[in-house]
């Protein structure tokens, strides 16, 4: 039995009178501490099955297991707490409360978490002690990013998602924020779920699963992943 | 301009997609307009109701009253005057009924064409015995219809002029009540003033016009041509009504001269008559009296002569008794004297007699000694005769014989003796004897004469006897002509006096006659319109007040209205900044761009606004009306729809909600496409003051961190959400207030002011000495804790306007103030009444705007006016009171002080006990009525509960307004930070965390703005019942600290709701699809 298990899973969504399929049968599984990469086109369903591995979407049937536990027959309050306590979450758009400094963004997170890291750590792990109360508007995209990154990964959670965490990105910047998620899945001996449209980075994954029409079309386990700064594309 | 189907398609499928949005917009609108137009509405409304009401009942455009009455040339005058239409004369005085042992004064109105009473119950009066009463008659004297009233009509009319002798004012004088009437002269309580009983006109009733006897018009009522197209009230109303008053202004003095003159002449004529008839009655007086006399001399006459007789008669009788009786009287004498003689002849004779009886008794004595001198000589012959037997000798015997021979004749010279002294004691005997005979013979002789004498004494006194009686039954008959005479003479005596008197009084009414046609007084006219009706005039007044309040509050609201769809559109527009940018980008221009939003916003204000003026036209008037109904009396409201507020209403909101609109959608669309396609800067995170207190911040939790700084960072949510709490929470505590005004109001006149249990009118004709022995009583009684006598009258007192007033005058200035509480307002320093001026109350004052040093003029009952100086301003909340003391009344008004009215506290009585002391008191001679404080707070206390509804209209907009503004705000603050909140959400905070984290911001606004709104309702308070303040009550400005309480309660009672609203909402919120779209 793998960590997390995907076992045909199905979601639809029902748009007026027309039922899309946005996961049609999808099998998957990833083992603890793995950095799996997702890759494929837009609308094959890879945020869809994150979405739902994140505990932000129900399935329509199948069952979704993470570390014995069946995500997909959660009720509410377990789903957020299963949110809470083991999902970390960075998203494309960084989703910074701009409302607050880099450091209490990453403590929004750390209050509501019973195993959370020290904040202050935490962003001296994701390069910015020196911006930490820095508000949002006042840091680059990339630092941005590290602060989602940090904000995620101070809740000590068990599986950290991220959905296209370079797609605003420029090149190098990119390529830092996959080195920092690389770097984290080894050294904090998390899982990581990297979720790309950019095949180019895949040999950096322990596992590439690759989507197509709303399902897994194949899971490849890669022995040797390079590290980010060898990639180049 | 050709609008684009496409971006129309657009709009609607916006408000579809956005409907909580344009429902709030809506419902503002709704609020905004529903209480602009329905408040302003309120005052048209009750003019429009009185204006049709009035018209419906022919009510009179000018009234002419004048101090000699009218007359039908007056009418004929009146009548030529350009715009009059119709001219009635009328008729109308006060009457007193009786009933039930009270005393109720009532205006006696005739029925007729112009003012028509709206009969509501039964029939018209259609004969001259009928007459129909208005509704608060019954209640209050418990007749029914078809009961009988006996009503006693003023003696002397207000217009000056004096009923004719023996003539009635109504010809019917007990009248039988045939309906229930109300009348349009009198739609308020106010009654007017009259000189009979308290002064005060309690009701009114009509009577058939037939019934009414009286030359003159007291009033003539005028209609004007065409004033029917002028709504009452209205200035170019008052302009007409003035323009025809200056009009009649210009025959007024004619007229009044020819009234005054044609008086005069009256007068003048009824004088000569009188005089004439005068002296005739005095000629005839005058003869009989004379005729009278002489009889009476006559009878003297006859009474003399009789005397006369009878006094000769009387001297005869006496002579002749006198003669008579000296006969008698010398016989008696004779008689006498022969029995004195008689009896010293017996004393003599009874010597003598004594004298013989004691020669007898010698005589006796001697024949005794000569027996025993015998028996000697018989015992010695004896003894000598023994001797000799025994004598033997001759000698002896010799001796013896001669001796005896010498006894022998001795013994015969006694026997001698013997014989001699016995016949002279046979002749004393005889003598005596004789003696004795004489004596009784002469004895019988003047017994015989004294008997005789007696006869004639008899007779004699019986002759007496008649003769006198006689004289004294004829001087008796004399005596009785002369006593008949005598009384003849006081008779004449009295008549006399009694026709000199009338003479004299006849004399004295010629020359008062005269007199009074020297006094009369020039006519005066009094020309007046509706404004000088008090029902009217203070229902016109009310609906100012109205008015004034009608423009507070929708200003509230239509601030609240733009500030919220500021927010709103702001808000709209920024999320659709890209559609913006891209329709831009595709060559639409401005106008058809912001097209979309302003129909958005137009038609949600049009609907709302629509909506709002019809419910607000039905409801608020309604619930307005329902408050003055209590003061007021008119058959019908009329609710109607008003398009000048409706479209300033409407045009308001318009401007407020789609200025603003316009406001922000021009900001956006100045912007060139690619800014605006490019995600709007988010508003940058700030630090904020708070942060730089370090030891303050240090201390906060993290989570009331994130609160302060977004509470800082949204202003303008900040600002509207705590104006909108504010608005709300002024609102409730606001109408609150005013409850509480309202209700402090009775238990401070009642409690605080005024003392006495019971007000107790005494009948007028009372005299000093049965009221002081009923106060005596009354004070006897175990029940009757303190009695005050003072007296009491209604009157006016004022500088330039007048207000009613009672004028209190007490008995004692000391006394006064066990009963009425005389002190500052504002220390609560006691008022002593003194000579040097009146204590009027505070509410007076500012009324008519007199201090303290002031001259106010003071009209009694009687009318008599004088200006006095104000001393003192004492707390009052009920009516208006002069107060002044009895010596400043007299010295001021000249009129001589008697108190009226007692004023009485009982031991602690309950109602019932207070009723049933009432009627045993209103059933005495002494009293009129009685008036039980609690009672009268009773009836104030019903009044006043009308105003509740003020509160409840206050609280439900306040709490509509509160949810408006709370529940719009709370969706632009999702929808401002649906992505903070997503995230905050996908980070794995509970449902009940992500509402703390929104909420505890709205929170401590509302908190925030609950306290700024108990201050702005504070002031709030302050300004409604300024506007709405009613004549003759002041209210004290206070606000109960339960009420703070409430005000607040309730407002969190409806943020609590709009926030329950919020849960669900931040409930429902998508993750994922918030996540996803761009900032």
């Amino acid at each position: 039995m793998s960590y997390i298990e995907f076992k045909n899973v199905c979601k639809e969504y029902k748009m007026g009178e027309i039922i899309i399929k946005a996961l049609n049968n999808t099998n998957f599984s990833i083992e603890k501490g793995e950095l799996v990469v997702v890759v494929g086109p837009s609308g094959a369903g890879k945020t869809t099955a994150l979405n739902i591995l994140g505990g932000m979407d129900s399935v329509t049937s199948g069952d979704v297991i993470v570390d014995g536990k069946n995500v997909a027959k959660l009720k509410n309050k377990a789903l957020i707490k299963y949110r809470r306590e083991d999902i970390g979450f960075v998203f494309q758009f960084y989703n910074l409360v701009q409302n607050l400094t880099a450091i209490e963004n990453v403590e929004l997170a750390t209050q509501i978490c019973k195993d959370s890291l020290n904040p202050d750590e935490v962003m001296e792990k994701v390069g910015l002690a020196d911006r930490k109360k820095n508000f949002p508007s006042q840091l680059s995209g990339g630092e941005q990013q590290r602060v989602a990154i940090a904000r995620a990964i101070a809740k000590n959670p068990k599986l950290l998602l991220c959905d296209e965490p370079t797609g605003a990105l420029d090149y190098k910047t990119g390529k830092q924020i996959l080195k920092l998620l690389q770097d984290t899945a080894r050294k904090e001996k998390m899982t990581v779920i990297i979720i790309t449209h950019n095949a180019a980075i895949a040999p950096m994954a322990d596992k590439i699963i690759r989507f197509k029409n709303g399902t897994a079309e194949s899971i490849e386990s890669n022995q040797n992943p390079i590290p980010v700064e060898n990639i180049e594309w | 301009m050709k609008i684009k189907k496409a971006l129309l398609k657009d709009t609607f499928k916006e408000i579809k997609k956005s409907y909580k949005r344009f429902i709030s917009i809506l419902l503002m609108a709704l609020l905004g307009v529903g209480f602009f137009a329905g408040l302003r509405a309120s005052s048209p409304d009750m003019i429009d109701s009185i204006d049709i009401y009035y018209k419906n009942q022919n009510v009179y455009d000018i009234e002419v009253m004048s101090t000699l009455g009218l007359t039908n040339s007056d009418i004929e005058a009146l009548s030529n005057i350009e715009n009059v239409e119709n001219v009635y004369g009328t008729y109308s005085r006060d009457g007193l009924i009786k009933t039930n042992d009270k005393e109720i004064v009532s205006k006696i109105l005739c029925v007729d064409d112009v003012n028509k009473p709206v009969l509501v119950e039964g029939s018209m009066p259609e004969n001259i015995d009928e007459c129909v009463v208005e509704k608060d008659f019954l209640e209050g004297t418990g007749k029914k219809i078809g009961d009988s009233i006996d009503i006693e009509p003023e003696k002397t009319e207000q217009t000056g002029t004096t009923d004719e002798e023996g003539t009635e004012y109504l010809k019917n004088k007990t009248l039988k009540i045939v309906g229930v009437v109300e009348s349009p002269l009198y739609i308020s309580r106010e009654r007017g003033s009259t000189k009979l009983g308290t002064g005060v006109i309690d009701y009114y009733i009509y009577v058939n016009r037939e019934n009414i006897n009286s030359e003159v018009y007291t009033e003539i009522y005028i209609t004007l041509k065409n004033a029917e197209k002028y709504q009452t009230g209205s200035n170019k109303y008052e302009d007409y009504v003035e323009e025809t008053k200056e009009k009649i202004e210009e025959i007024k003095e004619e007229r009044e001269n020819a009234r005054y003159q044609e008086l005069i002449d009256e007068a003048n004529a009824e004088i000569a008559k009188a005089e004439e008839e005068f002296n005739t009655e005095k000629q005839k007086g005058e003869a009989e009296l004379q005729d009278a006399e002489n009889k009476i001399n006559e009878g003297k006459t006859q009474i003399e002569s009789g005397e006369a007789q009878i006094t000769s008669n009387e001297r005869t009788a006496n002579q002749k008794f006198e003669n008579a009786e000296s006969q008698i009287e010398s016989a008696k004498t004779e008689v006498a004297k022969n029995a004195l003689r008689l009896n010293n002849e017996k004393i003599e004779a009874e010597k003598g007699f004594e004298e013989a009886e004691n020669q007898k008794a010698g005589l006796q004595s001697t024949l005794e000694n000569i027996n025993n001198a015998i028996k000697i000589a018989d015992n010695s012959i004896a003894e000598k005769q023994a001797q000799l037997e025994t004598a033997d000798t001759e000698e002896e015997i010799n001796a013896i014989n001669q001796e005896i021979a010498k006894l022998q004749a001795t013994k015969q010279v006694y026997e001698t003796n013997k014989q001699s002294i016995e016949a002279g004691i046979t002749e004393i005997d005889n003598q005596i004897a004789s003696g004795r005979q004489e004596l009784q013979n002469a004895e019988a002789q003047i017994n015989s004469a004294r008997a005789e004498i007696q006869n004639q004494e008899a007779t004699l006194e019986r002759t007496k006897n008649n003769t006198y009686a006689q004289i004294a039954n004829a001087k008796k008959e004399l005596e009785a002509s002369k006593q008949e005479i005598e009384n003849a003479e006081v008779e004449l005596e009295n008549a006399r006096a009694e026709f000199n008197t009338k003479i004299q009084e006849a004399e004295g009414k010629l020359i008062d006659a005269r007199e009074k046609v020297s006094e009369i007084e020039k006519a005066k006219w009094y020309i007046l319109d509706r404004q000088q009706n008090a029902g009217y005039s203070s229902y016109i007044q009310d609906t100012e007040s109205i008015e004034n309040l009608s423009v507070v509050f929708p200003i509230v609201f239509f601030a609240i209205a733009a500030l919220v769809s500021l927010t709103s559109m702001t808000r709209m527009v920024e999320e659709e900044r890209q559609e913006i940018g891209t329709l831009k980008a595709l060559g639409y221009n401005k106008f058809h761009i912001m097209l979309k939003y302003l129909v958005y916003s137009s038609l949600a204000c049009i609907i709302g606004g629509i909506i709002g003026m019809n419910i607000g036209f039905q409801l608020l008037p309604r619930i307005i009306w329902d408050m003055y109904e209590m003061m007021y009396t008119l058959p019908e409201f009329i609710v109607s729809f008003n398009h000048q507020y409706s479209s300033i209403g409407l045009g308001l909101i318009y401007i407020c909600i789609v200025g603003a609109t316009l406001y922000t959608i021009l900001k956006e669309v100045k912007e060139t496409p690619a800014t605006l396609l490019r995600p709007k800067a988010p508003k940058y995170g700030k630090r904020v003051l708070l942060e730089r207190v370090t030891f303050i911040w240090k201390r906060l939790k993290f989570s009331h961190k994130v609160t302060v700084r977004n509470i800082f960072r949204y202003k303008k949510r900040f600002l509207m959400t705590i104006i909108g709490i504010m608005g709300c929470t002024s609102l409730i505590l606001a109408g609150f207030g005013i409850k509480d005004s309202i209700s402090s109001i009775l238990p401070n006149q009642y409690e605080d002011i005024c003392h006495y249990d019971m007000l107790v009118s005494l009948k007028t004709a009372l005299t000093t000495e049965q009221k002081d022995n009923y106060v005596e009583e009354l004070k006897q009684k175990e029940d009757i804790q303190e009695v005050v006598e003072t007296f009491m009258e209604s009157g006016t007192a004022g500088k330039d306007n007048r207000e009613t007033v009672q004028i209190v005058v007490p008995s004692d200035n000391k006394e006064i103030d066990k009963m009425i509480k005389l002190r500052d307002v504002k220390t609560k320093e006691p008022f002593t009444l003194s000579e040097e001026g009146i204590i009027i109350t505070d509410k007076l004052a500012e009324l008519i705007n007199a201090k303290v040093g002031d001259m106010v003029k003071v009209t009694t009952a009687d009318d008599v006016e004088k200006e006095i100086k104000v001393v003192g301003i004492t707390e009052n909340y009920i009516s208006h009171y002069v107060y002044m003391s009895k010596e400043l009344y007299q010295q001021v008004f000249g009129e001589t002080y008697s108190t009226n009215v007692l004023l009485i506290q009982d031991n602690n009585l309950n109602e019932e006990q207070e009723k049933a002391i009432m009627q045993e008191m209103v059933a005495k001679n002494e009293v009129s009525t009685v008036t039980l404080t609690t009672t009268t707070m009773k009836t104030l206390d019903d009044t006043m509960n009308s105003l509740n509804y003020v509160v409840v209209v206050l609280i439900i907009s306040a709490g509509l307004l509160a949810f408006v503004v709370l529940y719009n705000l709370s969706n632009i603050n999702i929808g401002e930070r649906i992505r903070e909140l997503a995230t905050i959400k996908v980070l794995g905070f509970y449902d009940r965390e992500v509402y703390d984290y929104v909420t505890r911001e709205t929170l401590i606004l509302t908190i925030i703005g609950i306290l700024l709104g108990l201050v702005g309702g504070y002031f709030l308070n302050f300004y409604i019942l300024g506007t709405c303040e009613i004549n003759i009550l002041r209210f004290e400005k206070v606000i109960y600290p339960i009420s703070y309480v409430y005000a607040a309660a309730i407002t969190i009672v409806f943020s609590i709701i709009v926030n329950i609203v919020t849960y669900f909402t931040l409930k429902k919120i998508d993750m994922i699809g918030s996540l996803k779209s761009v900032e």
